[in-house]
């Protein structure tokens, strides 16, 4: 309906016919991943279908835009989460977590927020949320006699896990699909080509500043009553040990997974994080460490048809002058405000990220706003990574992303809590991007 | 026939299951419980699904287990399933991924042969509609949601007769109140009603509402018919004419100690979405147990 009337009127001043068309898909689009009234395939093939039938692009220009390196990467962290996951790494991270941190409850958030994040800037969030959930509700269900007496601490440890691997997931460029899809967007338009230790230097001061505040405002927002968790370590404990030593197929994992880690530090720039990550793939499957069968049905085919979908609207923003004329227009509206807009500007860009991100997805979100963003002056560099920054701050709803998906399904976190919490840590956040993009 | 009894929690849906099999053993019907977890949202339905398989490996049960675990707990405790079945425990090892979002077990009944247990998640409404589509039931129990939007979009869109189990006591003595009128749907209302009735053994107060102080002959005839068939299958009933708002008279004579018994409307689901009807009129503030039968 919205579709159908922003088409029959006529397209304002300053913006070509395919840029207003380009925006219609992007408006519908929107509204359709928000209220999810069809499945996120249709609304992927809706996008590609649109770009043609609307005349904004031949068939063959959409294919191509389609598939890219950032697309590459989404498929092969997703496929790498499920062949890591696989393995049943999570009682070796479990035993190291409870050597590091004790047995006192603060020291064991901290633990966990720590780890979460030092882990998913590297393998992505989800994965590192799916492998810490299990030793965190060991610890919650040995903890307490009844769920009441453990709503806190189980919230506790519960976002410790959620909001630790969505920070963490700013720290590389692998840490997200968001990371590489803005990367994309620079080395596309001809603004920038990143390395990944140039990201990292970046990005990981925001992320090292980040988990002592974190685990303050968590600590302070679900103080719990146990502050020792002396008994359900020790049950951790003997859980974990009943697995005996590594075995071959665990030590092959980690060793494949260094080997992709590698390649992304030193090779991404001319191979391309996504191809690194499908060699990745490639070597857990011909090792036989995951069955095809298994990645195929874990690996969520109809999110990664979506990110390909908003890359090539992405990028048909650009090309059509939509991105830029949004971008322009919204400049104008704040220097209404003040002449100088840097401020401005960077806090609109980071806040409507933000938002963004915790109603639909944190990579639809860069993939959309990503061109426009990046058209808005200022210094592109700044204004891209704290856009890609911006995009993990996913602690305000449930829908969020799949690291606060995953929590929610525990069913020991309410959808309230998100919000409990989750304004305190979007605020800190915001401050912490604004520091270190202005004095590092 | 075949009844669906949805469950929410095991703080809450204990009247629902113990009204919904009272009526169920009567109609000897096959019972499913369903339990309807939250929605996950698309963009994370593999990564969830993952994570609670780990978690099984991890031996602890997905959210929603521990719910269909009590029920199976209430059916051993009411001699709804077998002593072989009870002796065995709750057989969580054999819940079975029939589809991206449902699993289920089944148990071996005593008063019917199936009992199933099911356990969905998504949106309630929509996975209730699905669960009635798939199985083909006869009678969905809902318990009388605090969201009072939930019964009545239940209740328009779910293509089997809804019984909504709202403010039950077990220790209130109901009568059935039973309105009847000319339209198409009465004849099965009363026959539904002559077996609740049985089930709970209670008396039956029939009641015939016109808006004006003639009751045409569709009226009398359908209250004739009625009075009849609870006297063959030996209930004891009364039978009232009374003149006034429907919707207000039966509210008003329901209050809180009656089971309301009563036919869906025949309108046009759009007409009806904008107008109302009836039953949903009633089943919207009426205080007691409504059973509005398609």
């Amino acid at each position: 309906m919205v579709g159908i009337i922003m088409y029959n009127i006529s397209a304002p001043a300053g913006i070509s016919i395919e840029g207003y068309r380009t925006l219609i898909i992007v408006v519908m689009a929107i509204i359709l991943i928000i209220f999810e009234p069809i499945p996120l395939p249709a609304v992927a093939m809706m996008i590609l279908i649109m770009q043609v039938l609307l005349g904004i692009e031949t068939p063959n220009g959409v294919a191509k835009s389609f598939m890219s390196d950032a697309v590459f990467f989404i498929m092969g962290s997703l496929m790498l989460a499920v062949a890591i996951i696989s393995q049943g790494l999570d009682s070796r991270l479990a035993l190291g977590i409870i050597k590091l941190t004790g047995n006192k409850t603060w020291k064991i958030v901290i633990g966990f927020i720590a780890i979460s994040a030092f882990l998913s800037s590297f393998i992505g969030e989800h994965t590192v949320t799916a492998m810490m959930m299990p030793v965190g509700l060991t610890l919650i269900k040995n903890s307490g006699v009844d769920n009441r007496s453990t709503a806190k601490l189980a919230a506790l440890i519960l976002f410790s896990i959620a909001y630790g691997s969505a920070m963490g997931s700013i720290g590389t460029p692998s840490g997200g699909g968001r990371n590489v899809i803005m990367l994309g967007y620079m080395k596309e338009f001809g603004m920038a080509d990143i390395t990944y230790l140039q990201w990292m230097k970046y990005a990981y001061p925001i992320l090292l500043i980040e988990i002592p505040l974190a685990a303050i405002i968590l600590w302070y927002t679900f103080k719990p009553r146990q502050l020792i968790l002396d008994s359900a370590v020790r049950k951790l404990k003997i859980h974990v040990t009943k697995r005996g030593p590594m075995r071959g197929n665990e030590i092959l994992t980690i060793l494949i997974f260094v080997f992709v880690f590698l390649g992304w530090v030193f090779f991404s720039s001319k191979v391309g994080l996504g191809i690194i990550a499908l060699m990745g793939v490639f070597l857990y499957l011909s090792f036989g460490l995951i069955r095809w069968e298994d990645l195929n049905r874990n690996t969520n085919w109809g999110v990664i048809i979506l990110f390909g979908a908003a890359v090539s609207l992405g990028l048909h923003m650009k090309d059509t002058g939509a991105a830029f004329w949004v971008a322009d227009t919204a400049i104008n509206w704040m220097k209404m405000i003040s002449d100088d807009v840097s401020i401005i500007r960077w806090f609109v860009a980071v806040v409507l990220t933000g938002f963004l991100t915790n109603l639909l997805s944190n990579a639809a979100t860069v993939a959309v706003i990503g061109p426009i963003v990046l058209n808005m002056g200022g210094d592109t560099l700044v204004m891209g990574f704290s856009t890609a920054i911006a995009s993990a701050f996913a602690y305000l709803t449930v829908v969020a992303s799949p690291t606060c998906m995953i929590i929610h399904s525990s069913g020991l976190v309410h959808k309230s809590d998100y919000l409990r919490a989750g304004w305190k840590m979007f605020i800190m956040s915001v401050l912490v991007l604004f520091f270190i993009s202005n004095f590092w | 026939m075949k009844f669906l009894i949805a469950v929410g929690s095991k703080e809450f849906s204990e009247p629902t299951l113990r009204v919904g099999l009272q009526v169920a053993k009567a109609f000897k019907a096959a019972v499913t419980i369903a339990y309807v977890g939250p929605k996950i949202s698309e963009f994370s339905t593999s990564q969830v699904r993952f994570t609670q398989e780990r978690m099984e490996e991890w031996e602890f049960d997905r959210p929603g287990v521990e719910v269909l675990e009590w029920a199976f707990n209430f059916l051993a405790e009411n001699d709804f399933i077998t002593p072989t079945t009870i002796e065995a425990g709750f057989p969580k090892n054999t819940l079975v991924q029939t589809g991206g979002n449902r699993c289920e077990v089944y148990l071996q009944g005593t008063v019917c042969k199936d009992v199933n247990l099911i356990l969905r998640n998504g949106d309630i409404i929509a996975e209730l509609r699905d669960e009635v589509r798939r199985g083909g039931y006869d009678v969905t129990i809902i318990g009388g949601s605090q969201k009072r939007r939930m019964a009545h979009d239940l209740i328009q869109y779910i293509n089997s007769s809804i019984f909504v189990v709202n403010k039950y006591d077990k220790h209130q003595d109901y009568n059935l109140l039973l309105p009847v009128d000319d339209s198409t749907h009465t004849p099965k209302a009363v026959k539904y009603g002559a077996r609740v009735a049985q089930a709970f053994d209670v008396k039956v107060n029939l009641i015939t509402v016109s808006k004006t102080d003639s009751f045409g002959e569709g009226y009398t005839k359908a209250s004739q018919l009625a009075s009849k068939m609870m006297r063959r299958a030996g209930i004891e009933h009364e039978h009232r004419f009374q003149t006034g708002d429907p919707v207000e008279v039966i509210k008003k004579t329901a209050g809180d100690n009656h089971i309301v018994v009563m036919g869906a409307s025949t309108k046009n689901p759009l007409f009806k979405f904008f107008t109302g009807s009836k039953p949903l009129k009633v089943m919207e503030d009426c205080q007691c147990p409504i059973l509005i039968v398609k």
